[in-house]
């Protein structure tokens, strides 16, 4: 009964994190700025995996924990691609998940972009002669941005988006 | 004598001349038509349990298709290789007795256009609308090669999911892209109101053909491929790949060499499991109990890149040991991270535990009944939550397994819970696994010269999620047909059966307790 009352009425302490990567903040921070500008505050992006080992998925997940925590830079995946400004696209292109890759890509309203993650899927990588692959993500859709790796670290991702939020930029300007 | 030689002797009632012994993983008994049926029904008196089934084409000169059917008896090292040549494209179905068959058989008929008589199921499994129904990849006069698929789909040809009828059902399709960051399957609810009726899983989204892939080169160049099965069990893959090569060329990799590959593998547990425990909190909306697990796993990731250079152990296997060495400093700092690792993990558990409102939805959620577990070969932590002690780390000791003995422990609620708390004891399991490894650690190098030598080759392992079975045959140096079958592809069946009478919100918990594997099945 204590326990429960002390849960009631004492106040709430989270984890005290003993980690501080100034580096990645420095670089965060910077993409935020860029982020306000262009987007309007916000970078949604819509993952789909087109047949990835998985390794990727488990990188980007790995962006939303608190070691990463990307949506303090004002970047956030969503649920739906209609609520998506950018896919980012994992996998060589599975001949099962062509269509499906395809028709996600189609209900993400315009302006959008894409980025091919990883090794796979900006050209098949050890997959591309197999009869279950159809190559790189561009073989299905236009693709703006490759980030390469096997798979990339959350850190070469976060690069990878600086670049491409960069590269926005220069077409807007 | 070979104990398990000695029993199918018995149960079988053969000469011991029948039967072979190969690589000190399996035994090889050859059957033929006329006793087929009632081998089958005899070993599934005795309780074997069907551990994989696949199909071959031209393995010797006698036959062109043949048919291996892979059996575990507990308490037995040895697996039994049932072989069976068919003469004909089709053979008889065993799906009534061991239900695992089914998956498999599909399996074969898509690849070598085998038919299964009496056969229940007969759609099609890893190859999807878009392929022609002619098409049969595994087959040799099959040239591996860029396709084309279809663009349009007569409607005989698409998938017939099981319809349930009746008044109030309806039905919720899933997939296969989902909401969350996650890899694409197909999940067919059929509901009445809020409680699920029946689920249908249907999978091979990702379907890369690993196995035709990795024919025709040779044995190292395919080991990218066994990497590439799944991110999280790159280690499980690449050591069960790896120590198939070196069984069939007799290669004795360095002490040192076996020491790296526990500490990686019993590493890659870890975090795969902390990805699990972590997730399950976050479905029950209580993302504060789930950020400490996290926050170890990434620890974790960034201890494996500075032991091997990638954080998934990309490339740190290779045939006859390591790549790299790992130095003593290293392991030493380690050893004494993983005592904070441990009492940290130890407090974040008891937190989670120690709330009402988590426990709540924990028990008794998503329930895998004890009966459930041999029949459909269910293994991993799956199975130790509803009772069952199967490990392959203990069944069939590989490596340094057999000098340093895992302990399992076992509960018997097969829920959400009992799989929480089985995968907790696995990881402080596997920390005192790592640090008795590294108290031991041997000198000298860390890689053999590979010999390579043709023939067959059984290798299983345990990942993070049970049971993986990797099968080679070699011939002139080069890979004839790689077979693979991780624990995902058995287990996934255990989720429909988990999720009967419990309502749509509780599906990606008791998904999540699982956390089973899309890429490792659809290969």
């Amino acid at each position: 009964m204590g326990g429960m009352f002390n849960n009631i009425v004492k106040p709430k302490i989270t984890e005290n994190f003993s980690f501080l990567d100034s580096e990645l903040e420095q670089e965060g921070f910077a993409i935020r700025e860029k982020i306000d500008k262009i987007f309007g505050g916000s970078l949604a992006i819509r993952e789909v995996d087109a047949g990835s080992d998985n390794s990727p998925e488990i990188e980007l997940v790995n962006l939303t924990t608190p070691y990463y925590d990307i949506e303090r830079f004002g970047i956030s995946f969503v649920a739906s691609p209609r609520h998506a400004d950018v896919l980012i696209v994992t996998g060589p292109v599975t001949r099962n998940m062509a269509l499906a890759l395809k028709k996600t890509y189609d209900a993400t309203p315009e302006p959008k972009w894409v980025i091919a993650l990883g090794d796979d899927a900006c050209d098949g990588g050890i997959f591309k002669d197999s009869y279950a692959v159809l190559g790189g993500v561009d073989k299905i859709i236009p693709v703006d941005m490759k980030i390469r790796g096997n798979p990339p670290s959350p850190r070469e991702i976060l690069k990878g988006l600086f670049t491409f939020i960069n590269q926005i930029e220069k077409q807007r300007s | 004598m070979n104990e398990l030689i000695l029993l199918c002797q018995k149960i079988l009632n053969l000469p011991a001349e029948r039967f072979a012994e190969n690589q000190d993983e399996e035994v090889i008994l050859q059957i033929d038509d006329n006793e087929f049926e009632k081998i089958m029904s005899l070993l599934y008196d005795a309780e074997f349990t069907l551990a994989c089934m696949f199909a071959t084409e031209n393995i010797d000169e006698k036959s062109n298709l043949t048919l291996f059917y892979i059996f575990e008896k507990s308490r037995c090292h040895n697996f039994l290789a049932l072989k069976y040549n068919i003469s004909a494209d089709k053979a008889p179905s065993v799906a009534m007795t061991f239900p695992t068959a089914s998956l498999y058989e599909r399996e074969i008929r898509d690849g070598f256009g085998i038919e299964f008589e009496y056969s229940k199921d007969t759609r099609r499994l890893f190859l999807h609308e878009n392929y022609p129904v002619q098409f049969h990849p595994l087959r040799k006069s099959f040239r591996n090669g860029q396709t084309v698929p279809n663009v349009t789909v007569p409607p005989d040809e698409e998938y017939k999911f099981r319809e349930v009828h009746s008044e109030g059902i309806y039905q919720i399709p899933v997939g296969p892209v989902h909401a969350g960051i996650i890899e694409p399957g197909h999940f067919r609810f059929s509901v009445i109101g809020e409680a699920i009726y029946n689920l249908e899983i249907r999978m091979f989204w990702k379907h890369r053909g690993i196995e035709k892939l990795a024919e025709g080169k040779n044995p190292t160049q395919a080991l990218a491929l066994a990497e590439a099965i799944s991110g999280d069990e790159t280690a499980a893959n690449s050591w069960a790949y790896c120590m198939a090569i070196e069984r069939l060329s007799g290669l004795k990799i360095p002490p040192r060499a076996e020491h790296i590959r526990l500490i990686f593998a019993e590493m890659e547990r870890i975090y795969a499991l902390l990805g699990d425990m972590a997730g399950m909190p976050i479905d029950v909306a209580y993302p504060v109990g789930a950020s400490p697990i996290f926050n170890l796993r990434e620890e974790i990731l960034r201890w494996n890149g500075k032991l091997s250079g990638s954080r998934f152990y990309k490339g740190s296997f290779t045939i006859g040991g390591m790549k790299n060495d790992v130095s003593t400093e290293l392991l030493h700092e380690l050893s004494q991270y993983l005592v904070s690792f441990s009492s940290r993990f130890h407090d974040a558990v008891q937190h989670l535990l120690a709330q009402p409102s988590v426990i709540d939805r924990f028990e008794p959620t998503g329930r895998v009944k004890k009966e459930l577990i041999a029949p459909m070969n269910i293994t991993g932590p799956i199975a130790q939550a509803s009772g069952v002690p199967r490990d392959v780390r203990i069944d069939h000791p590989y490596g340094l397994y057999a000098k340093l003995i895992p302990e399992i422990k076992t509960l018997d609620g097969g829920d959400v819970l009992c799989r929480f708390k089985i995968k907790a004891g696995i990881i402080q399991h596997s920390t005192h696994l790592i640090s008795q490894a590294i108290r031991e650690m041997p000198g000298g190098n860390v890689c053999a010269e590979p010999k390579l030598r043709d023939g067959t080759v059984l290798s299983v392992v345990e990942s993070c999620r049970g049971q993986n079975v990797h099968w080679v045959s070699i011939r002139h140096g080069l890979i004839e047909r790689y077979k693979v079958r991780t624990a995902s592809f058995c287990n996934w069946p255990a989720i429909e059966f988990a999720v009967q009478d419990e309502i749509v919100p509780d599906f990606p918990l008791i998904n999540k307790s699982m956390n089973l594997s899309y890429a490792g099945t659809d290969l």
